[in-house]
């Protein structure tokens, strides 16, 4: 599991957004977020402008996990589906293949069942690119992460992290 | 794991600070916090208890700015101590790139680091973790007080694999940013090393190694991608329009329920990313939007810190008596004027008297819908 980074490419987060972005239409919902289990965020659509993704995602993430501990703890394996409903905005969150959520966010201008259907069938299609992903070697000639990386983060660090 | 996004062209990285109770690992947070510039960091969350005990966890994200054409993101968490939060302290592991041990110099907390120390093997292997690999430091914290252990004690007893280590006093703010600073180059080390092992594993390094493959590194990075760098936002034009909150809205400061599971540290200033359209957001799960916030009657979005009466403000002091740098609470907005303003540029038919609702099958009066509805629900 440590070895098993989540690589993105361009190619793929443009399918993703695209599938995403057609369910926000279908659903009338505001936006969606797609998470990885362990926090981060891979895509954001919609009218995400005013939202902290970044905190959203660490917390959604959060939220899911432990419900699947409270999954296990009433003996079933995982909780699919969660939903948080507000005064006025609503979330709901379905499990993407094995380690992404797909999370969407709507209001009065829908419903929890709309949003249900399409979060359903956007999740099966985002769960085959996902398995995609997973079985594409790694093209070093696009890898981010070279050599110098870490020596350039160095100096960075530096500059940033003073007392 | 760390996840690399070629697409925002981002490279995102989880870093744990770990130890028993009261070691300081929220401490550490705080400083990071007030001492980076805000431009660096996102908005730190806690998510504790009314004793200002950490729950579930703290989170602090930061970006420490681009590097060969990558954001590099690190995502700084600390987990619950105490014995009986493991199911929490464990699935804050998930996917953890690095490890911040976060060990009570203190004579009396030997006891509770070792078996800290044995909880986070555990975990670390139950996710199929190679101990070994994992980039870690040691923090030696609370060395400010009389009576701590040497440093030598300390290494003996925790230390047996011979990790780097740093002595600190988190409240003063001593060592944290070597710390820091030295598991973010391990990660980054370490990604670099996976990265190379996965694409050709023949030619490059071996793991640890310090040697340099013949081959000059590849033209890493392709030009960013215009229309995907940072805002991968489009504007879907056909749907009924959600009005966009004006940039600077804030979160009603006042609150008037006290939830004691979630709070955060509010910023001066928005405690956004570079080049993210972040803003202040009450965190609050439940609370998703700066929307929703605004136009409830009632702010009860902002959850103050857990045991404080008197809301955010309270905690302000708390950071300041820590000796951390005051921040100023922002204004709280002005609820009616945002409220009306979304209510009535939200579409023709938008019912501005209408009370903010649930979403229920009745009220949708459009016929259009229901009848789709009815199927979905399979009422006949
Ligand atoms: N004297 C001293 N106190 C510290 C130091 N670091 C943390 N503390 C205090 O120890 C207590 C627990 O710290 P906290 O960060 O909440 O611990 P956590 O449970 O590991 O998150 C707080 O009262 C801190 O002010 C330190 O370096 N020196
Ligand atoms: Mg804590």
């Amino acid at each position: 599991m440590a070895d098993d980074s989540l690589i993105i490419y361009e190619e793929e987060i443009n399918q993703i957004d695209s599938l995403i972005s057609k369910m926000l239409k279908g659903a009338e919902a505001k936006c969606a977020l797609l998470v990885d289990k362990d926090g981060h965020l891979i895509t954001r659509q919609g009218f995400t402008h005013s939202l902290d993704t970044t905190a959203l995602a660490a917390l959604l993430a959060g939220s899911f996990a432990s419900t699947k501990e409270i999954a296990r703890l009433v003996g079933e394996p995982e909780f699919s589906v969660l939903f948080h409903q507000g005064k006025k905005d609503h979330i709901h969150m379905s499990l993407v293949g094995d380690r992404s959520i797909l999370v969407v966010i709507f209001d009065d201008r829908t419903t929890i069942g709309m949003v249900r259907l399409y979060a359903k069938e956007t999740a099966i299609e985002l769960g085959k690119i996902f398995e995609k992903i997973k079985e594409q070697s790694f093209d070093k000639s696009k890898a981010g992460i070279t050599n110098d990386f870490a020596s350039q983060a160095e100096d960075k660090l530096d500059d940033i992290f003073q007392d | 794991m760390v996840s690399i996004n070629y697409s925002s062209r981002e490279v995102c990285c989880k870093i744990v600070y770990y130890g028993p109770g009261l070691s300081g690992k929220t401490t550490n947070l705080l400083y990071v916090h007030s001492k980076v510039p805000s431009d660096t960091r996102g908005k730190m969350i806690s998510l504790a208890t009314e004793a200002d005990r950490t729950l579930y966890f703290d989170f602090l994200p930061i970006n420490i700015g681009t590097i060969n054409g990558f954001a590099a993101k690190f995502q700084l968490y600390t987990v619950p101590g105490q014995v009986y939060y493991n199911a929490t302290r464990k699935l804050v592991l998930r996917g953890v790139d690095g490890v911040v041990f976060v060990a009570d110099s203190q004579p009396d907390k030997m006891e509770e680091n070792i078996e800290s120390l044995i909880n986070l093997e555990e975990n670390l292997r139950e996710y199929g973790y190679d101990i070994s690999d994992l980039p870690m430091v040691i923090q030696y914290n609370k060395r400010d007080l009389p009576g701590v252990l040497p440093i030598e004690t300390l290494n003996a007893k925790l230390n047996t694999r011979g990790l780097p280590h740093f002595g600190a006093s988190a409240t003063l703010g001593n060592g944290v940013f070597d710390t820091l600073k030295l598991i973010i180059k391990l990660v980054l080390e370490k990604a670099k090393r996976s990265a190379s092992d996965r694409a050709q594993p023949s030619v490059n390094l071996a793991p640890g190694s310090a040697a340099e493959p013949a081959t000059p590194a590849p033209p890493a990075t392709p030009a960013p991608q215009v229309a995907s760098t940072d805002e991968p936002e489009p504007e879907p034009e056909p749907m009924a329009p959600y009005p966009e909150p004006a940039p600077e809205e804030s979160v009603p400061a006042a609150p008037s329920t006290v939830d004691p599971v979630t709070s955060e540290v509010k910023d001066d200033d928005t405690g956004r990313l570079p080049g993210r359209a972040t803003q202040p957001v009450s965190v609050g799960v439940g609370a998703p939007s700066a929307e929703a916030t605004s136009t409830d009657p009632e702010p009860t979005t902002y959850r103050p810190y857990p045991g404080s009466e008197e809301g955010p403000q309270d905690f302000e002091k708390k950071v300041s008596s820590a000796n951390f740098t005051p921040k100023k609470m922002e204004e709280p907005d002005d609820d009616d004027s945002v409220s009306n303003r979304i209510r009535s540029s939200s579409g023709g038919d938008a019912d501005v008297s209408r009370p903010a609702m649930a979403p229920s099958l009745k009220k949708r009066g459009d016929n259009k819908k229901r009848g789709f509805i009815k199927r979905l629900f399979g009422i006949k």
